[in-house]
């Protein structure tokens, strides 16, 4: 599934632009240390908003970056994301609620 | 990668030649003492949990150890006289992105910095896969840095971690 399709469901919110990349995986991790082991073209589920996180997802080349409970990335945050092509999106719900909905969806 | 620890980036200061340098620790509270260590007083400058690891060729099984990283910072583009910046340069049509391997010596009192085989080995390992020809991963060391106190570069390790909530 791409991340565009992800979104048409109406599941989530957007903070950029989408874009069109594959989704490969789903991972869920809260700290920038463990994410730079994942491999490239997973979803990444974080409650972290910060510039850290950003510039860790575009070292491994992640999807997508949901924020779960609402969480809410700041300008500056935005625009690195934006330079390096990750789609931002947020989800109001825990973070048990958004993995749970992502395998409703087809995410896998 | 392999052999992963998790613990702590934590950085010094000597208040009296006003070099900096930084360690990683295993312990599950890293350590804040101040100490001498020859003509260094060492005092407690800060500290963000962090992870060191290893790399491993999954064609031939050689290792390469990354001991000498303390962590990797994404270069903000802040200089355009700073050598870091300078690799990211002259690359038209491509989405560069350069990242600093940052060794303990800060300052670079030593000479040292980290080594070439682990610069190597995380250039290809932060490319592997890549699909996009257009985008590329530049990893290079911290002895390129212009300056550590005007640099602007984000430093890839949990640094308010508690503000979360």
């Amino acid at each position: 599934m791409k991340v565009s399709e992800l979104v048409k469901q109406g599941v989530f919110k957007t903070f950029n632009d989408p874009g069109d990349k594959e989704i490969h995986g789903v991972y869920i991790s809260d700290m920038v240390s463990d994410i730079i082991g994942i491999g490239p073209g997973n979803l990444l589920v974080t409650l972290q908003t910060h510039k850290n996180l950003i510039a860790a997802a575009n070292l491994v080349d992640v999807a997508a970056i949901v924020f779960s409970r609402g969480k809410m990335p700041t300008d500056d945050v935005i625009a690195l994301a934006n330079k390096a092509g990750i789609a931002l999106l947020g989800f109001e719900g825990d973070t048990w609620t958004l993995a749970k909905k992502l395998y409703e969806l087809g995410v896998r | 990668m392999t052999s992963v620890r998790n613990g702590y980036l934590v950085v010094e200061g000597c208040f009296h030649c006003r070099q900096r340098t930084s360690f990683f620790s295993g312990e599950p509270v890293p350590p804040q003492d101040d100490y001498r260590e020859g003509d260094h007083f060492w005092s407690y400058l800060g500290s963000s949990q962090a992870s060191k690891f290893d790399l491993r060729c999954e064609g031939c099984s050689r290792e390469v150890p990354l001991d000498d990283v303390m962590a990797l910072m994404l270069c903000m583009r802040c200089d355009p006289d700073c050598g870091v910046y300078k690799a990211g340069s002259g690359r038209a049509g491509e989405k560069t992105w350069v990242y600093v391997a940052l060794c303990a010596d800060t300052s670079h009192a030593s000479r040292r910095c980290v080594s070439a085989p682990g610069i190597k080995a995380l250039n290809e390992y932060f490319n592997r896969g890549n699909q996009d020809g257009h985008r590329k991963i530049i990893v290079v060391s911290c002895e390129r840095r212009k300056n550590v106190d005007t640099c602007e570069g984000v430093v890839l390790a949990d640094v308010g971690l508690t503000d979360i909530y």
